[in-house]
């Protein structure tokens, strides 16, 4: 139905093209670090980034548990925020006068850098899980409440009197026409309060935190160890993509008739 | 069939299916409509012509109940105009239809919404229709994989499947191509012909209104008031294409034209 934009599959030569084009980056990278074509300290090896990668997945396994605290932060401050914000937004246009009360105080705490908000964050509630949870959820929760009512004021005019003139009652338009029209611009809000999320945890490891990768990466560049910098990088970007693209395939598949 | 016919206050007050007596509607400032009376007997398929904003939607907001009256009488089948009333069918300019549902849903949901029938016989009901209005075939498309003019054929099907004894139409026809008009147009008046109902159909277009209908009636520009009721006097039944091509419907085409710019004048 939507063929238009689904794209071409991938064929043999694309991939053997795209393995050509990654190997050939791979070798020049490492050629110009061992050559010192470039400071090793500025790009780092890949053979370097492999060996860390490997004792981090495979003989050390430290990894996984830095993996794990980052997810588990992100999964908690998308969830708190997702749920907070959607009950604002039903509360808003249950009751308009909240709205109208609240928008100057969330239009304010919303023009925060959110990022600045971490040290306070951390003085509040440590070094551990709740800071970063902290600082995902106030990305996460603007992100999802301006869907949420975004999408309930999408409903069509026309349907309401529709239903309306078939003698449906306020309430239940409210739930079976009104809410199941919000969902496709509530579901692109919660797409990417995911991502939020995981910049916001990740934002605050960065800056302190017992575990997780931001912290393992802050680290690390401190002590000038490049090559498992990148490496961390391309495990995140792998994170994210993953992320995003499960959020995708859910999304095709609870909403069909988008 | 001639211009004498033209000013006819309609069928007789006691058994019509819609009376209107003397109601005007006010939106603050504005005018909505204006000291509008009229009767319709049951069966009779009547139009409403008029330029954009001259009140055609408000009519229709009143008889469906969504606009309470302010002043004068308005009555659908002998009782006051109350929303949901299930005497009535409404079709918009719009389909309307919920696009999380698929056409055999859509056709659905207006009886769901009234209640009417159970569930198997109202699935048997809406198949039917279906087929009626060609979509037999897409029973399972959701509304984004349909065409406009299926679309529109949809609500048609929703529509009748009410089975309501009143059919208030909108423009419903307004935003299609001249080809699906037509087609969407006699499909119409063969449903209208199976089902008997009486119908206020509102259109801008006048050559859609004289093919159509039983009468026409023409507002003016706002203030909104009728200021002509016409009878048409083409023979039934009708087939919208091919009075396209019919010396006896221009003939009667230009007579209400000249109708409706006398009454423009006054
Ligand atoms: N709810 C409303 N509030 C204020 N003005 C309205 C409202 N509904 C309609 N109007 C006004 O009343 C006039 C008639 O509107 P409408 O019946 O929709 O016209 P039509 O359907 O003939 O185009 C218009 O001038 C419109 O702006
Ligand atoms: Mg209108």
């Amino acid at each position: 139905m939507n063929d238009h934009n689904k794209t071409p599959p991938l064929t043999m030569g694309w991939i053997v093209a795209h393995l050509v084009f990654i190997a050939a980056l791979i070798a020049l990278w490492e050629t110009s670090a061992r050559l010192r074509w470039v400071d090793p300290l500025m790009i780092g090896k890949p053979s370097d980034a492999v060996g860390f990668l490997w004792e981090g997945f495979v003989t050390e396994r430290s990894l996984w548990k830095d993996i794990g605290y980052t997810l588990f932060g992100t999964f908690a401050s998308f969830v708190l925020g997702s749920t907070m914000a959607i009950l604002t937004g039903l509360m808003f246009v249950t009751w308009p006068a909240t709205e109208r009360f609240a928008t100057p105080y969330l239009t304010l705490l919303n023009a925060i850098p959110r990022i600045a908000l971490a040290p306070l964050f951390l003085l509040w509630f440590g070094l551990g899980l709740g800071s970063k949870i902290a600082v995902g959820v106030s990305l996460s929760y603007f992100v999802v409440l301006a869907a949420t009512v975004a999408g309930i004021r999408s409903v069509s005019g026309d349907i309401v009197t529709l239903a309306r003139s078939l003698g449906v009652s306020k309430g239940r338009i409210f739930r079976t026409i009104t809410l199941p029209s919000a969902v496709p611009s509530i579901f692109s809000g919660l797409r990417l309060a995911l991502v939020y999320s995981m910049l916001g945890v990740i934002g605050a490891e960065l800056i302190a935190a017992e575990h997780g990768i931001g912290q393992t990466l802050s680290f690390l560049q401190a002590n000038f160890e490049t090559s498992a910098v990148m490496a961390l990088l391309l495990v995140l970007a792998l994170i994210g993509l993953a992320v995003t693209m499960g959020m995708s395939w859910l999304e095709r598949h609870l909403l069909r008739w988008q | 069939m001639t211009q004498a016919a033209a000013m006819t206050t309609g069928a007789a007050t006691a058994d019509a299916a819609i009376h209107l007596r003397d109601v005007s509607v006010h939106f603050g400032d504005i005018t909505g409509l204006k000291e509008a009376s009229f009767d319709i007997a049951p069966g009779e398929f009547v139009s409403v012509v008029g330029p954009s904003g001259c009140g055609k939607t408000t009519l229709l907001n009143l008889l469906t109940g969504l606009l309470p009256v302010q002043t004068g009488t308005v009555k659908v089948l002998g009782k006051p105009a109350r929303e949901g009333n299930s005497d009535v069918a409404y079709m918009l300019a719009r389909d309307c239809l919920l696009p999380w549902r698929t056409t055999l849903g859509n056709a659905m949901y207006g009886m769901e919404a009234r209640g009417l029938l159970p569930g198997k016989e109202r699935e048997k009901k809406a198949h039917h229709l279906l087929e009626r209005v060609g979509l037999h075939g897409f029973a399972d498309q959701y509304p984004k994989a349909l065409s406009h003019g299926m679309r529109q054929r949809n609500a048609l099907a929703r529509t009748f499947c009410l089975d309501s004894p009143v059919l208030l139409m909108d423009e419903p026809f307004g935003a299609l191509d001249a080809q699906t008009k037509l087609q969407l147009e006699d499909l119409l008046l063969d449903l209208w012909r199976e089902h008997q109902k009486t119908v206020v159909f509102i259109t801008h277009d006048l050559g859609e209104a004289v093919a159509l209908s039983d009468r026409v009636m023409v507002m003016s520009a706002r203030p909104g008031r009728i200021v002509a009721d016409i009878k048409i006097d083409l023979p039934r039944p009708r087939s919208v294409r091919d009075l396209q091509k019919s010396h006896e419907f221009h003939e009667i085409y230009t007579e209400v034209w000249e109708v409706l710019e006398a009454g423009m004048k006054s």
